[in-house]
C-alpha cells in the first residue's frame, strides 16, 4: 500500500495541473509556469551534479544555447518547437566538448572550470554580432500558433497563453519523469557509483568518463529545451538573462537547497524558489534580497544539513519515529 | 616602440594588482585546500571600506590599508572560525560543501552590499586621481603606480614573513603537508585561521587599491574573483613568486592584446577565461611545474652536453 | 581449463617521478593457481596490482592476459577482460547498500547483467561470501571483516578469470582469518585464478602454491610457497640486516 503513495499522489498532482485552466486564474497558472520552470532546471542540473556528483557552476550555457538556437532559426522563418531538437543537439555536443577534457579535474577545479566556460560563452555571446551582442534578440512576432489552429474558438492571447503552459508543464514532467527512470536504471546505478567513489567504481568496469559525458550531455539537451521554450514564452532574450551567471547560481542552489541528489529534492528546491520569488516581488522592501535569503539559506543548508530540505525532513522523520515504541522495535530487529 | 613600452610598463604596474588580488586567494588555498569563492565579495567590501574611510574621514586611499587590514584579517579569522570551520569533515565530497558554504557567503556579502550601498557605481577621485607621471615618453597614471608602490610594499612584507618569521614557515609546512606539520608540533587549525584571516585581509586590501583605479558596485568581486582564478591557476596556487608570474602574465597578455589588436577587445575576458580553461587542464599545478618538468627533461641532455647541472639542486 | 599461462609480466617497472616502485620484474601465473605476492612493506606489491590492473600504466614493460597484451589499457577496460583487484583499504560505496554495492559489479564487470538476472547473481555471490544477511544494510554500517567481504564479492560479481587480493587478512581475527582462507580456496576451486599480495605469513603459507617476493620494487625470489618462505635472501629483507647472529 505504502508503495503506492508516491506514485498515486504524483499522478494526482499531475491531473490538478494539467486542468488548472479550468478553475485557476491566470496570476496562479503563471505562477505554475514559472515554478515549473525551475523544476525543469532544477533537476536537469541534478543529473549531473547530484547523481553524478560533478557540480557545474555553468548551466546558462546551456539554457543560453536553446534559447538562443530557437529565436535565430525562427528569425529565419523556422516552426519554435522544430528549433527545439537543434538547441538540444547545440548544447549536447557542447557539453561532450567541454566534458572531455574538464572532466578529470577533481572537485572544486572541474567547478572552476565550469564558471570559466560558462563565463567564456556569455562574453562571446555578448560581443559577436549574430547574436545581438549585448542587446540580445526578439523572436518574430509569427510564432506559437499551434494550439490556435486546433482550437479557432479560443482568443489568440489566450491560446499562446495554454500553450506555453503546457509546453512547460509537459516538460517538466519529461524531465521528472527521466529522473525517476534514471534511478532505477542501470545508467543510475554507475553514476551513483562513480559520485561515491569514482576509482571504485573504475576498479568494477566503470567507464567513468564515458558516464560522465552522457549524463552531461543529457542533462545540457534537457535544459536546452527548457531554453527554447523560455524564448517563446518571454519573446526575448539576452546574453545577461539567459548567460548570466546568475541563472548559473539560482540553477545550482534549488537542487542543493531542496536535496542534492534525489528526485524530490529539486522540486522542493524548484517550489521553494520560485513562490519565493513570486512572494518577494510583492514586498518593496525585500525586492532584490532574494538572492540575499538564498546565500543565507545556503549557508544553513551546508552548516547543517547537507542533504537540504529533504535530509530535514528525513531528520525529522527519524527521530519522531524513534520516539514510537513500534518503530524502536523494527530498529532493534533491523540492526 | 614607445607603444610596446608603454604597455610593459602598464602591465606590470597592472601585474601588482592582479598579485595583490590573487595571492589572497592562492593562500587559503594552499594552507586548507579551500576555494574561497567569498574572494570576490571581501574584495568589493575592502572597496567600499576604503571609499567608506575616504569620503567619511578623508583618509587617503592608499594608507586605508593600515585600518582595513587588521580589521579584515579579524573578520577573516572569525568567519573561519565560527563558519567555515563547522563544516562537518566527511569523506568524499567535503570539497563540494566548503565550495558552496563560500559561496553562500559570497552572495550574503553581494546582496547586503546592495542593500546597504545599492546598485549605483562609486569610484574614488582624489586629488591625484588624474594625475599621471611621464618617464620619457610615456605616460603613466598615478594612481597605478601608487597601486604598484603598495603592493610591492605588502609583497615584500609578506615575502619576509613567509621566508622568515616562524609563521611563515609554519604556514609553507602546513601548505605542504598538514599531517607532517601537526606530528612536528605546529597547530595546524591555528595556523588555518591566521591563513584565512590573512587571506581575506589581502583580498579586502586588494578591494581597496582596485577601487582607486576602477569604479564599482557591489557586484565589484566577480570578474576580478575569475582572473585571480586564473592567475593562481597559472601561476601555481603556492608560491608568492608564482602568483605574481602569473598575474604578470595575464596583464601583460591583456595589455599587448589591445595595443596591438590580437581580437576584439569585447573578447577580452573571453579570452581570460577561456585560458583559465585551458590551464586547468593542461597545467593545474601551474607553469611554476611546467617550468620543473621543463628541467627534469632538459637536465640529462645539458649534463651531457656541458658537465654541470642547468638548475642547481634540481 | 588445463594449467597454462594467465597471466604474464615482462619487465614491468614503475616510477613516480624519482621514485622506482617497481622495478623489472617479470613473472608468470598459470591458470587455476594461488599466488602469492609478498615482501616488506613499501616493497612496491601494490604498485604492481595497480600497473597489472590497468588503474595506471606501467612506466615500461609488457602484461599479457591469455596472450593478449593488456598494458596501457584503463582499468574498467581490463576488468572487462577478466582481471579484478580489490583495495587494501577498502573502498566500499558508503551511501549504497551492500546489494547495491555487489550489483555495481554484477552490472558492470565482464558478463554484464541487469534486473531479476542481475539480482539473482548477487544473491548468489553474497550467500557464496557469507553477507546474504547483510544484502540490505547499508556500507557504512559494516564491521571491518564483512567490510572486506563486501570489497571481495564486489570483485567476484565482475566475474573474473583473475582475482588480485590486496592484504584482505589485514585486520581480521585468527577466525576471521581462516574463514578467509576458506573462502580464497573456494573462489579457486570455482575455476577462478587467484593473487593475493599478504603479510599474514601463515595464510600464505596455508593457501598459496607458489609465491614472488618483492623488495624495493625487485623481485629477489620466486617458486614453491615453501622454498620462498626459506629462502635466506627472503629472511633477510624481512628482517632487515639484523640477522639472528647480531
Amino acid at each position: 500500500m505504502k508503495r503506492y503513495l508516491g506514485p498515486a499522489a504524483a499522478a494526482l498532482l499531475v491531473i490538478a495541473l494539467f486542468s488548472g485552466p479550468g478553475y485557476l486564474e491566470r496570476g496562479s497558472l503563471n505562477d505554475i509556469w514559472n515554478v515549473s520552470l525551475y523544476v525543469v532546471l532544477a533537476s536537469a542540473w541534478n543529473i549531473m551534479g547530484g547523481m553524478a556528483g560533478q557540480v557545474s557552476f555553468g548551466y546558462s550555457a546551456f539554457l543560453g544555447m536553446g534559447a538562443y538556437a530557437t529565436v535565430l532559426l525562427c528569425l529565419h522563418g523556422w516552426n519554435a518547437y522544430a528549433t527545439i531538437p537543434v538547441g538540444m543537439a547545440v548544447a549536447a555536443v557542447f557539453a561532450v566538448i567541454v566534458g572531455l577534457p574538464t572532466f578529470r579535474l577533481r572537485g572544486p577545479y572541474f567547478t572552476i572550470a565550469t564558471i570559466g566556460v560558462s563565463e567564456a560563452v556569455r562574453v562571446f555571446a555578448q560581443g559577436v554580432e549574430w547574436t545581438g551582442g549585448s542587446s540580445g534578440r526578439r523572436m518574430p512576432i509569427q510564432y506559437g500558433d499551434f494550439l490556435h489552429k486546433w482550437l479557432p474558438d479560443v482568443p489568440r492571447g489566450q491560446a499562446i497563453f495554454l500553450e506555453n503552459y503546457y509546453a512547460m508543464l509537459i516538460l517538466a514532467v519529461v524531465v521528472v519523469g527521466t529522473v525517476w527512470y534514471i534511478q532505477r536504471s542501470r545508467f543510475g546505478l554507475a553514476l551513483a557509483a562513480i559520485k561515491q567513489d569514482i576509482d571504485a567504481a573504475e576498479a568494477l568496469g566503470v567507464s567513468a568518463t564515458w558516464f560522465k559525458v552522457r549524463a552531461h550531455a543529457l542533462s545540457a539537451a534537457l535544459m536546452a529545451i527548457a531554453g527554447s521554450l523560455f524564448a517563446i514564452n518571454f519573446q526575448y532574450i539576452a546574453p545577461n538573462s539567459v548567460f548570466a551567471f546568475n541563472m548559473s547560481l539560482q540553477i545550482v542552489l534549488m537542487p542543493v537547497i531542496g536535496g542534492v541528489g534525489t528526485l524530490v529534492g529539486p522540486i522542493i528546491g524548484g517550489v521553494v524558489f520560485g513562490y519565493l520569488q513570486i512572494k518577494l516581488l510583492t514586498i518593496q522592501a525585500l525586492r532584490d534580497s532574494n538572492l540575499l535569503i538564498y546565500g543565507m539559506l545556503l549557508i544553513v543548508v551546508m552548516l547543517f544539513e547537507p542533504r537540504g530540505v529533504l535530509g530535514l525532513i528525513d531528520r525529522v522523520v527519524k527521530f519522531v519515529g524513534r520516539g514510537l515504541p513500534k518503530a524502536r522495535k523494527e530498529a532493534r530487529h533491523a540492526a | 616602440m614607445v607603444g610596446f613600452l608603454s604597455a610593459t610598463l602598464n602591465g606590470i604596474l597592472v601585474a601588482g594588482l592582479y598579485t595583490m588580488m590573487s595571492f589572497g586567494l592562492a593562500l587559503i588555498y594552499g594552507v586548507m585546500k579551500l576555494v574561497n569563492l567569498a574572494h570576490a565579495g571581501f574584495i568589493m567590501l575592502g572597496a567600499y571600506a576604503t571609499f567608506a574611510l575616504y569620503s567619511q574621514f578623508g583618509l587617503d586611499p592608499f594608507l586605508t590599508g593600515i585600518i582595513t587590514g587588521p580589521l579584515f584579517f579579524f573578520i577573516g579569522m572569525g568567519l573561519h572560525k565560527y563558519v567555515v570551520r563547522r563544516l562537518p569533515e566527511s569523506g568524499n565530497t567535503p570539497a563540494v560543501q566548503s565550495l558552496l558554504l563560500l559561496f553562500g557567503v559570497w552572495l550574503v556579502l553581494q546582496n547586503l552590499g546592495y542593500l546597504i550601498w545599492g546598485g549605483d557605481t562609486r569610484s574614488i577621485l582624489t586629488s591625484y586621481t588624474m594625475k599621471s607621471v611621464s618617464l620619457g615618453p610615456i605616460l603613466i597614471a598615478m594612481p597605478q603606480l601608487m597601486v604598484f608602490l603598495v603592493t610591492s610594499v605588502t609583497g615584500i612584507a609578506l615575502n619576509y614573513v613567509l621566508a622568515k618569521t616562524y609563521l611563515g614557515k609554519a604556514i609553507r609546512a602546513v601548505t605542504q603537508n598538514k599531517g607532517a606539520a601537526q606530528l612536528v608540533g605546529i597547530n595546524a587549525p591555528r595556523i588555518q585561521m591566521i591563513a584565512f584571516g590573512l587571506g581575506i585581509a589581502l583580498a579586502a586590501m586588494a578591494g581597496g587599491l582596485t577601487s582607486t583605479i576602477y569604479p564599482f558596485t557591489p557586484d565589484f568581486g566577480r570578474s576580478f574573483l575569475l582572473k585571480a582564478f586564473v592567475v593562481t591557476v597559472l601561476g601555481g596556487m603556492e608560491s608568492f613568486w608564482g602568483v605574481a608570474f602569473g598575474a604578470g602574465l595575464i596583464a601583460l597578455l591583456e595589455q599587448y592584446s589591445a595595443m596591438y589588436n590580437f581580437y576584439p577587445n569585447v573578447f577580452t575576458d573571453a579570452v581570460t577565461f577561456t585560458l583559465l580553461v585551458v590551464a586547468l587542464v593542461v597545467m593545474p599545478k601551474g607553469l611554476p611545474s611546467v617550468g620543473n618538468q621543463l628541467v627534469k627533461f632538459v637536465q640529462p641532455w645539458f649534463e651531457k652536453t656541458f658537465g654541470r647541472k642547468a638548475v642547481a639542486g634540481s | 581449463m588445463p594449467h597454462e599461462v594467465i597471466l604474464q609480466a615482462k619487465g614491468v617497472t614503475k616510477r613516480f617521478g624519482g621514485l622506482t616502485a617497481v622495478n623489472n620484474v617479470s613473472f608468470e601465473v598459470t591458470q587455476g593457481e594461488i599466488f602469492g605476492l609478498i615482501g616488506p612493506n613499501g616493497a612496491g606489491k601494490t604498485t604492481l596490482f595497480s600497473c597489472l590492473v590497468g588503474a595506471y600504466p606501467p612506466t615500461s614493460g609488457e602484461i599479457y592476459f591469455k596472450g593478449k597484451r593488456i598494458d596501457g589499457m584503463h582499468n574498467h577496460a581490463v576488468v572487462r577482460m577478466g582481471i579484478v583487484r580489490t583495495h587494501q583499504i577498502v573502498k566500499p560505496f558508503r551511501e549504497m547498500s551492500v546489494f547495491g554495492n555487489v550489483l555495481v559489479g554484477a552490472s558492470f564487470g565482464s558478463k554484464p547483467k541487469s534486473g531479476a538476472v542481475a539480482a539473482k547473481f548477487v544473491g548468489e555471490i553474497l550467500k557464496f561470501c557469507g553477507l546474504a544477511h547483510r544484502a540490505e544494510a547499508p556500507a557504512s554500517s559494516l564491521t571491518i571483516g564483512e567490510l572486506k567481504r563486501l570489497e571481495i564479492s564486489r570483485a567476484l560479481a565482475t566475474e573474473p578469470e583473475v582475482i588480485m587480493l590486496d592484504e584482505v587478512m589485514g585486520g581480521l581475527n585468527p577466525a576471521e582469518i581462516n574463514d578467509a582462507m576458506a573462502l580464497i580456496r573456494q573462489i579457486r576451486d570455482s575455476g577462478k585464478t587467484v593473487l593475493m599480495i599478504e603479510h599474514h605469513m601463515k595464510a600464505v603459507a596455508g593457501v598459496c602454491e607458489r609465491a614472488m617476493v618483492l623488495n624495493f620494487g625487485n623481485k629477489i625470489a620466486e617458486g614453491t610457497t615453501r622454498d620462498v618462505l626459506n629462502d635466506p635472501r627472503v629472511v633477510e629483507a624481512y628482517l632487515g640486516d639484523h640477522s639472528a647472529a647480531g
